[in-house]
């Protein structure tokens, strides 16, 4: 195609694209997007660690030689994919790009730099043409464990919770940091795991590198900034589009979570207006005492990714389309949490924000916004104490998930996360990398919200350990054991979850707990809320739902006013 | 030897015999209701066109979507799922992710067998296969009784761990059979898909159970027909893993046949490989609404056993039902002639996935599509003839498909030129196609540009010769008969069936007499499906493979093994071999880090069927050009004088210089300046690409 003749660079803002200009520019930025997905699924395919896959806990990025994001793989953690997006400028401001030298790469898990907590490590690869660098390849990946307390909520400080390795080169000139990677190993309780994931995160960066030098080989183009220029103008453009359908104002909306062991609030003033949206977190409650703060960076990841899906949801995220929302918080908040605050469990806040942002949109949009839904992924942490040769130690990670708001639509999803993407384990795979025994993981009847549209159900979760052995869980993450995810436009409220040990036990806090042996931990996952009038639902459906046992006799009497037959 | 083949598809059924090393085809509209009805009519006409009788064939080869459009359209079995106590909602909790990060409307699928067909019964094994509880007569027959109660026609058994034992699922079976009328299906997961990770196990076994009795009953009925029409050779039917096998066993698991069509594009792919000895070869078939792309490695596909059918959301990937049966290895692509083109929300070109399909159809069809496609582009740029177009059924209209493509595409996108604005529609497919491939190649860790590209499909021929200059590959294929394809291709292939068993295990914990007893089993199960299918003296091959990852990750790699795991050197060479593979693949080892075993396969296969042989070499002559077209060329921007050359008037040796068309009745084929045809002695069509750029 003639765009082999191109001249070598493009003078966008000076004269009208031909249309031989037109179509490159739209053909590189797929092939722009295909070099970031395809980064993030090598490192999909090559990741340590089930739960780590299984969510797509992971991220990959393409950005300009200014360290503005251009596109970036979706995966399934909007806490990685909009952190990311800040991630290189920060690093870089700590190690400046005119320091850098060809086949030098950056590392960090500081959670102020990074995605939130010492587990997700960011790398960043400079891109050279010459002497000259061209862009950034950026990857973030969950590494299982950095040592420190390991998944737990207990930490008092961010030092308490792994070992935190400033802005370094994790290879300088082409030649690996050896120290660094020993660090890694001394440290980690899964050291093979950890070193492949940090190993595999630099090659993935070298991949994508190649692809984008054969791209740019191709076009015979010796700088991105013409295509950066084209991404982010549209992207500004459609994003500001988007915005403008909704109507000027000012709301409010605020959301209650257990906290670690007293309730805490969360509050959004959001303003709409001039293109622009702009969220104020100021009135959410001060930092908790324990790991479940959140830093200012992974707040704005998930309240921004809220905004998103009901405002903008098919504009890709890039430099652009995240600059006009601008989500704040004055310092020191539990969304705001300021170094040394410890912050493991960031998500038990951070995935609150989307069901809080979405509460403050149905304002501006009554009647078009989901319920909430169930909220952060209770994190399944269970390990085990060595007694005997049979009995050996182990640590185990999986996820039990609660239910989905309903939509404007359609019943909410159950058993299915939102705002995280994050999947499940199968119990069989599950059951055969730990000596665990589920015995019981089906849908929790009536745990969703009644509604017109019916709230996503929660589950039942009944796990043991398969020896004489007895388990320690972390209840750091299992959130609405008292408040259940509100509903919309007259649907009620889904079920709050509940946890206990059947020895009595109830789990009403979010530190550790000991099942004895012979004894099953016992979970009941959140349901979403329901959306619209109980009453209105269509009596086919109650019934329907009636004889798949997913609601109660009591529920279709009472909720739904069904007649008796 | 003579051979028929038949392929039914949603739209054409094809048929193909194979007579005395000639081929003939014959293509008409499928009968959906009665789909052999088609196929009958359709066989006896070609059969007699040939001078011969049905009693003269010897093999009917058969391949159709039936099991998968009945997926689709929901129209299987009323299906029941026994399952273990605690686990009844397998089925519908999937993988309890939404497969759409920004889409918060979207739907999953609906289970094939709804709640309240799910049971349970009390029964467990352990991970390691200790039975912590057996499952218990009595309530087994209560269940019996109330699956009776319930009518149903089908029942799935799937426990928890049934792939480490199947006894509780085997003793279940007896139980239920000793109540349920015979002629209620039953399926077990240990049998259907003996693999780990409970939720594709159970989805696999019962999309089985719920279209088995649809395609048992359909199956015999079509022998039964073709028998009463004199046929008395033998039926056999084509696997979506690219073997053959026969009717009782595809009456058995008839959800290996889910992707028959696309596995028989592929075993042309193979026998094409074969005949014109490329070693590599990127098979690329392009319809109406998708194309697909496979590679083949000394003429064998690659095969996977991860698919999914139905999808239920958009066709967006992780929106179907996962079936886990042996299937070649396709990239699917939304992108074909009838792909609609327009300006996104963000003002790009976009290109698919919805398609015009045949109805409305594309703009220059006049048959109430207005929106431009992939089809009108090419009419645009004087690639597609207005004449002659679908073997003369269809005169296409160029002014509009020229409205078309000014409306929806250029001016929306401030562009000057239609030409121009129809060459941006055709370079994000050809993108879109090239680039499915490059990640691909990428993610295999294959070198791309070492690869053939063979083209086949009503559209392939047009774009092929761009997507392999964005893959820097230089020889493209044309085979003959391209728009029947898939049924050519059925007759090259061979009876083969393939095995696969997980065994997830340490190399080094693995335990070699577990691991021979294993591989014994997978012997005998294969040997069960293939020998009864082949004649006498046939000889059988097996072909081994082991797949295996560093322990804690989730995707292994497939490692082909020379003979059946003996000792521990045959392990130790085994490892080394995932090393060197993962190296090339991912560009780096991990040393130190343990290698597990995940899963063992086993592909027994007949001989292959032989190529046509080249009986002499064909004398290089110039083609003889009958007309000229104005072809719009991207590379000058403007339009280029072209020859059109009929397919049928080309004699082997016969060679010409792009720019230049290729007509034939399915298809055409573009050759842009700098590309060298000519024709091969079996017909191929080769484009080589010139010295001159």
């Amino acid at each position: 195609m003639s765009l082999k003749s191109q001249p070598t660079a493009f003078e966008l803002a000076a004269k009208p694209l031909s249309d031989a200009e037109i179509i490159a520019l739209n053909v590189m930025w797929n092939r722009l997007i295909s070099v970031s997905e395809e980064q993030a699924n090598a490192l999909l395919r090559v990741a340590f660690g089930a739960i780590v896959r299984e969510s797509g806990d992971l991220s990959a990025g393409v950005f300009d030689a200014e360290g503005r994001m251009m596109t970036q793989a979706v995966t399934g953690t909007p806490g990685h994919v909009n952190t990311m997006a800040r991630s290189v400028n920060a690093m870089l401001e700590k190690v400046p790009a005119a320091t850098l030298v060809e086949g030098d790469v950056l590392v960090t898990n500081d959670p102020w730099l990074g995605a939130g907590h010492v587990f997700d490590f960011v790398v960043v690869t400079p891109v050279f043409l010459g002497s000259r660098i061209v862009a950034y390849l950026a990857s973030t990946c969950h590494i299982v464990d950095i040592g420190g307390l390991g998944w737990s909520a207990e930490g008092r400080s961010v030092q308490e919770e792994g070992v935190l390795f400033p802005v370094m080169k994790l290879r300088k000139a082409g030649v690996v940091n050896e120290d660094f990677i020993n660090i890694v190993v001394a440290n980690s309780r899964v050291a093979r795991e950890a070193r492949g994931d940090i190993i595999s995160l630099m090659s993935c960066n070298d991949e994508g590198l190649r692809r984008l030098l054969d791209l740019m080989a191709e076009y015979r183009i010796d700088s991105l900034q013409p295509l950066a220029d084209f991404i982010f103008a549209r992207s500004a453009a459609a994003t500001r589009e988007a915005i403008d359908l909704l109507p000027e104002g000012v709301y409010q909306s605020e959301v209650e979570l257990d906290g670690y062991d007293s309730p805490i609030r969360l509050q959004a003033k959001m303003t709409i207006g001039g293109g622009v949206i702009e969220v104020d977190l100021d009135g959410s409650s001060p930092l908790a005492p324990r790991g479940i703060n959140c830093p200012l960076g992974y707040s704005q990841a998930y309240a921004s990714f809220g905004i998103k899906v009901a405002v903008a949801p098919h504009v890709p995220n890039n430099h652009a389309s995240l600059e006009a929302i601008r989500i704040t918080a004055p310092p020191g908040l539990i969304v705001s949490a300021e170094r040394p605050a410890p912050v493991t469990a960031r998500h038990v806040v951070g995935q609150a924000l989307p069901d809080l942002m979405l509460g403050c949109l149905s304002q501006a949009r009554p009647g078009q916004i989901l319920a909430e839904s169930a909220g952060a992924l209770w994190v399944l942490a269970i390990s085990g104490q060595e007694t005997g040769p049979q009995a050996p130690a182990f640590a185990s990670l999986n996820v039990a998930l609660g239910g989905m708001g309903a939509r404007p639509g359609s019943d909410g999803l159950s058993t299915t996360a939102f705002p995280s993407g994050v999947g499940a384990v199968s119990v069989e795979v599950a059951e055969s990398v730990a000596p665990l025994l589920y015995e019981h993981k089906e849908f929790a009847p009536d745990s969703g919200g009644a509604g017109h549209w019916r709230g996503g159900l929660g589950q039942d979760i009944r796990v043991r350990a398969l020896k004489d052995q007895p388990l320690t869980v972390s209840a750091a993450a299992f959130e609405r054991l008292r408040m259940g995810a509100a509903g919309r436009e007259g649907g009620l409220s889904g079920q709050p979850g509940a946890a206990s040990i059947t020895n009595g036990q109830v789990i009403d806090s979010k530190g550790l707990y000991i099942v004895p042996p012979g004894e099953a931990l016992v979970l009941r996952t959140p349901g979403g809320g329901g959306f619209g009038a109980p009453q209105s639902r269509d009596p086919a459906l109650v019934a329907r739902d009636l004889a798949r046992a997913m609601i109660s006799e009591s529920a279709a009497r009472d909720l739904y006013g069904q007649k008796d037959r | 030897m003579t051979r028929l083949a038949i392929d039914i598809g949603g739209t054409f059924t094809d048929v193909v015999l194979e007579h005395g090393g000639q081929i003939s085809s014959h293509k008409l509209l499928t009968t959906p209701a009665a789909p052999e009805v088609a196929a009958l009519e359709g066989s006896a006409w070609l059969v007699a066109d040939c001078g011969l009788s049905l009693s003269d064939v010897q093999t009917v080869i058969h391949g159709t979507t039936l099991a998968t459009n009945a997926l689709i359209e929901r129209r299987g079995a009323k299906t029941a799922l026994v399952t273990t106590e605690g686990f009844r909602d397998v089925l519908e909790m999937a993988y309890e992710k939404r497969f759409e990060q920004y889409d918060t409307d979207l739907q999953l699928p609906q289970p094939l067998v709804p709640r309240e067909l799910r049971f349970t019964l009390r029964e467990r094994l352990t991970a390691e296969g200790q039975v912590l509880a057996a499952p218990d007569r009595a309530e087994t027959l209560a269940l019996a009784q109330r699956l009776k109660d319930a009518g149903v026609e089908a029942v799935a058994v799937g426990f928890l761990h049934a792939t480490v034992d199947p006894r509780h699922e085997l003793q279940v079976r007896d139980w239920l059979a000793e109540l349920l009328d015979p002629k209620v299906t039953i399926c077990l997961s240990s049998e259907v898909s003996p693999e780990i990770r409970e939720y594709e196990r159970f989805s696999t076994t019962v999309a089985n159970a719920y279209v088995r009795p649809l395609m048992a009953h359909y199956l015999r009925r079509f022998d039964t027909r073709l028998r009463a029409r004199g046929f008395d050779g033998q039926f056999m039917l084509m696997l979506s893993g690219g073997g053959l096998t026969t009717l009782d066993q595809a009456a058995k698991t008839p959800i290996r046949l889910v992707e028959s069509g696309p596995a028989g594009g592929v075993a042309l792919g193979a026998r094409v490989a074969r005949e014109l000895s490329e070693d590599r070869l990127l098979a690329f078939d392009m319809g109406g609404t998708t194309a697909k792309i496979c590679f083949l490695e000394e003429a064998i596909p690659a095969t996977t056993r991860r698919f999914e059918v139905a999808r239920a959301w958009r066709d967006i990937k992780g929106s179907g039902l996962p079936v886990r049966v042996p299937t070649t290895e396709l990239v699917e692509i939304g992108a074909g002639g009838g792909s609609i083109a327009r300006r996104d929300a963000l003002g790009r070109l976009a290109v698919g996935p919805k398609s015009a399909g045949s109805v409305p159809g594309p703009a220059c069809y006049n048959l109430g599509g207005t929106l431009p496609t992939i089809t009108d582009s090419n009419v645009v740029l004087g690639k597609l003839r207005p004449e002659g177009f679908a073997g003369g059924k269809l005169t296409l209209l160029p002014d509009l498909a020229h409205q078309a493509v000014a409306r929806n595409v250029a001016e929306p996108l401030g562009m000057s030129s239609v030409e121009w604005a129809a060459a941006g529609v055709l370079e994000i497919g050809e993108e879109a196609m090239a680039n499915a491939a490059r990640v691909h190649a990428i993610e295999q860790g294959k070198d791309v540009t070492r690869y053939a590209l063979m083209a086949s499909g009503g559209a392939g021929p047009l774009h092929a010769v761009r997507i392999a200059e964005k893959l820097g590959i230089s020889r493209v294929i044309i085979p003959t008969s391209a728009g029947v394809g898939s049924a050519v291709g059925f007759l090259s292939a061979p009876v083969a069936y393939e095995v696969a068993r997980s065994l997830i295990l340490a190399m080094e914990r693995l335990d070699l007499g577990q691991v021979t007893r294993l591989q014994a089993g997978m012997r005998e199960e294969a040997s069960a499906v293939v020998l009864p299918a082949l004649g006498a003296g046939e000889e059988v091959s097996y072909t081994w493979a082991a797949e295996l990852r560093y322990a804690g990750q989730g995707h292994a790699l497939r490692v082909g093994l020379a003979a059946p795991l003996a000792d521990a050197t045959d392990l130790a060479a085994l490892e080394a071999r995932f090393v060197a593979q993962y190296l090339e693949t991912y560009g780096t080892t991990l040393d130190g880090n343990p290698i597990e075993m995940v899963a063992l396969s086993l592909i027994c296969s007949g001989p292959a069927v032989e190529s046509l042989a080249v009986t002499e070499a064909a004398t290089a002559h110039p083609a003889v050009v009958t007309a000229r077209a104005e072809v719009f060329d991207p590379v000058c921007g403007a339009r280029v004088d072209a020859a059109v050359l009929p397919r049928r008037a080309l004699q082997p040796g016969a060679f010409h210089a792009g720019p230049a068309l290729v007509t034939e009745a399915q298809t055409t084929t573009w050759v842009p300046g700098g590309w060298d045809l000519s024709l091969h002695a079996l017909g191929h069509v080769i484009l080589d690409r010139g010295s001159r750029q």
